[in-house]
């Protein structure tokens, strides 16, 4: 694994850097008046994979699922803090959410293929953003599952149902579908934790691919995985934020007491 | 001591054998419900089929009613029956429809939902007799329309709009969160999900809850008595779309013939209709069945 070894600041500074993907800041999130995550920031370079470990119930799933506003779609969550994409604050009043998640797609813990044919779940994006031309769709469709490592396995069958396929044939097609809209960056919340060892390798060999094209946050209960694909690796806490660096540093000389413990298993 | 380790030793071989009689005896009780259901439903066909079929001829399917001879048919009512279901289908479903996806996708939890909510329950709770003489009152009596189609179809609308509007929300409650999810994290509006998602894989139950609903329309009467008429042929053909004239239909025929109609062979005429109403609402949920696999096929590829 390569890792910079001169690690860029991961925390938010006054002077937004403009290598900086995306910055979050002083972010929580409420579900009714439970706190799910306090006051947590950090920064996320271009080209590189970020990944949010922690254990089962730590919050990195709601803190991810808060850099697309998708908790715009659950009432009772509030969002404070800011999340800026470029620069740009995701969450101000005057931006729509759906031109954000046009921007930063995601990848859901279980494959969630539509129940639609193999094409049609590949060119769903491009379709909905208008491109009507049948060519331009195969060309798209064809390239977006090459990308995701699928095409050889459905090339012959792009007409039968998504659903037919295997769980893991079905999260490459549900990344392929998110690479077809052509976003700038891509959350996955736990892509590979309904998946079988083969299947897992798979999409981890693929993440590692994306990053050339794409700004990858994944998060994963797997702490191998994280260091398997990850530059930089955040751990989470009971909704806190407990430290964040280049995940070999995280792994081998980790700051805090919390994350130590966590690392060497002691804690779910 | 471990739970799991005690598990086979607490108990006794008495305790088990009544254990081992009641699941024997319960699922005794619940196959005889089911069973019995069956048994009622193949009588009851059986009896209307063995009273009913004797009667069934090309005449009886095609001539007109007649009024005090006996020998009269129900071509008119039939076809009644069913320009009367489709013109209420027409109005229902695209109502209903439009409704259930604002109280499922839409609406949050609130005043105007609940009241929403309130005011379906309630409409859907009203007896069809009391929405009958309303249409009476407002679609005979105050618009001047006297006994009509239309009349008879707006009533049948008011009547089931709220059971439709339930049968869609319960349809698109079938339809897996994530799919909503996948396609709003790939910049779809709420409306291209609605539409290129979420109603595709609610056809289905959407399909199966028009046809439970359609045979309700085909066999109401008590709303139509008093809106459509109980009469087919004023000056007019009996086979038109005119949306104000008298339109019997198949199940007010049935009603009318035995409560107030002087032919003879009301007895016939009530075997022949009922088998007919039978077959053409069986015939109906069949194929709205295979109309309902056959879009989520083309829709879904399932």
């Amino acid at each position: 694994m390569t890792v910079t070894m001169q690690a860029p600041d991961l925390m938010p500074q006054l002077d937004a850097d403009a290598e900086m993907k995306l910055c979050v800041a002083d972010l929580s999130v409420y579900y009714g008046n439970f706190q799910a995550i306090k006051h947590a920031s950090l920064r996320v370079p271009e080209n590189c994979v970020m990944a949010l470990i922690g254990p089962s119930g730590c919050g990195k799933s709601t803190f991810i699922r808060a850099l697309n506003r998708m908790h715009d779609l659950a009432p009772d969550v509030r969002v404070e803090g800011t999340v800026t994409l470029d620069g740009e604050d995701i969450y101000a009043k005057d931006v729509d959410p759906v031109t954000i998640r046009h921007r930063i797609g995601m990848v859901f813990q279980r494959p969630n293929p539509f129940p639609k044919s193999i094409f049609e779940n590949a060119v769903y994006g491009p379709r909905i953003h208008g491109v009507r031309n049948r060519k331009r769709l195969m060309e798209i469709a064809e390239r977006s599952l090459r990308h995701a490592a699928l095409w050889d396995e459905v090339k012959d069958r792009l007409d039968k149902s998504a659903l037919e396929l295997s769980g893991g044939q079905q999260q490459r097609l549900c990344i392929a579908r998110v690479l077809a809209v052509e976003p700038e960056v891509i959350l996955m919340d736990e892509p590979a934790s309904a998946l079988d060892p083969i299947a897992t390798s798979k999409i981890e060999d693929l993440i590692g691919d994306l990053k050339k094209d794409y700004t990858v946050v994944i998060v994963t209960h797997s702490m191998q995985q994280a260091a398997r694909i990850s530059d930089y690796t955040a751990f989470f806490l009971m909704g806190e934020l407990v430290e964040i660096g280049n995940t070999r540093d995280i792994f081998f000389k980790p700051r805090d007491k919390r994350t130590e413990d966590y690392i060497t298993g002691r804690y779910g | 001591m471990a739970m799991s380790a005690a598990a086979g030793r607490i108990g006794t071989p008495d305790t088990a054998a009544r254990r081992r009689a009641t699941n024997s005896l319960m699922t005794g009780i619940l196959w005889a419900a089911a069973l019995s259901m069956i048994g009622l439903l193949v009588f009851f066909v059986g009896y209307i089929l063995y009273l009913g079929a004797p009667v069934i001829s090309w005449h009886f399917l095609t001539s007109p009613p007649s009024e005090v001879e006996a020998g009269g048919g129900i071509g008119p009512e039939i076809y009644n029956s069913f320009y009367i279901l489709i013109l209420t289908l027409i109005f229902t479903t695209p109502i209903a429809t439009a409704g259930g996806v604002y109280l499922q996708e839409y609406a949050r939890p609130g005043l105007f939902t609940s009241v929403v909510q309130f005011c379906a329950e309630s409409l859907s709770t009203i007896p069809s007799i009391v929405m009958g003489l309303f249409g009476m009152l407002v679609f005979v009596d105050l618009f001047h329309w006297h006994f009509s189609a239309l009349g008879g179809a707006l009533t049948l609308t008011i009547l089931n709009l709220p059971a439709l509007m339930r049968v869609t929300q319960e349809a698109l409650q079938t339809v897996p969160q994530t799919y909503r999810e996948g396609s709003m994290a790939l910049g779809a509006t709420k409306w291209q999900t609605i539409r290129r998602v979420v109603l595709p894989s609610a056809i289905a139950p959407l399909t199966t809850g028009v046809v439970l609903i359609a045979g309700r329309i085909i066999g109401e009467t008590a709303a139509l008595i008093f809106t459509a008429g109980t009469s087919v042929s004023v000056g007019r053909s009996a086979y038109d779309l005119g949306l104000f004239h008298q339109a019997e239909t198949l199940s007010v025929h049935l009603w009318y013939t035995h409560s107030e109609a002087l032919v003879p062979d009301v007895t016939n005429i009530g075997n022949g209709s009922a088998l007919v109403l039978l077959v053409m609402v069986l015939l109906f949920n069949i194929s709205a069945r295979l109309l309902g696999r056959a879009l989520s096929k083309r829709l879904t590829g399932k």
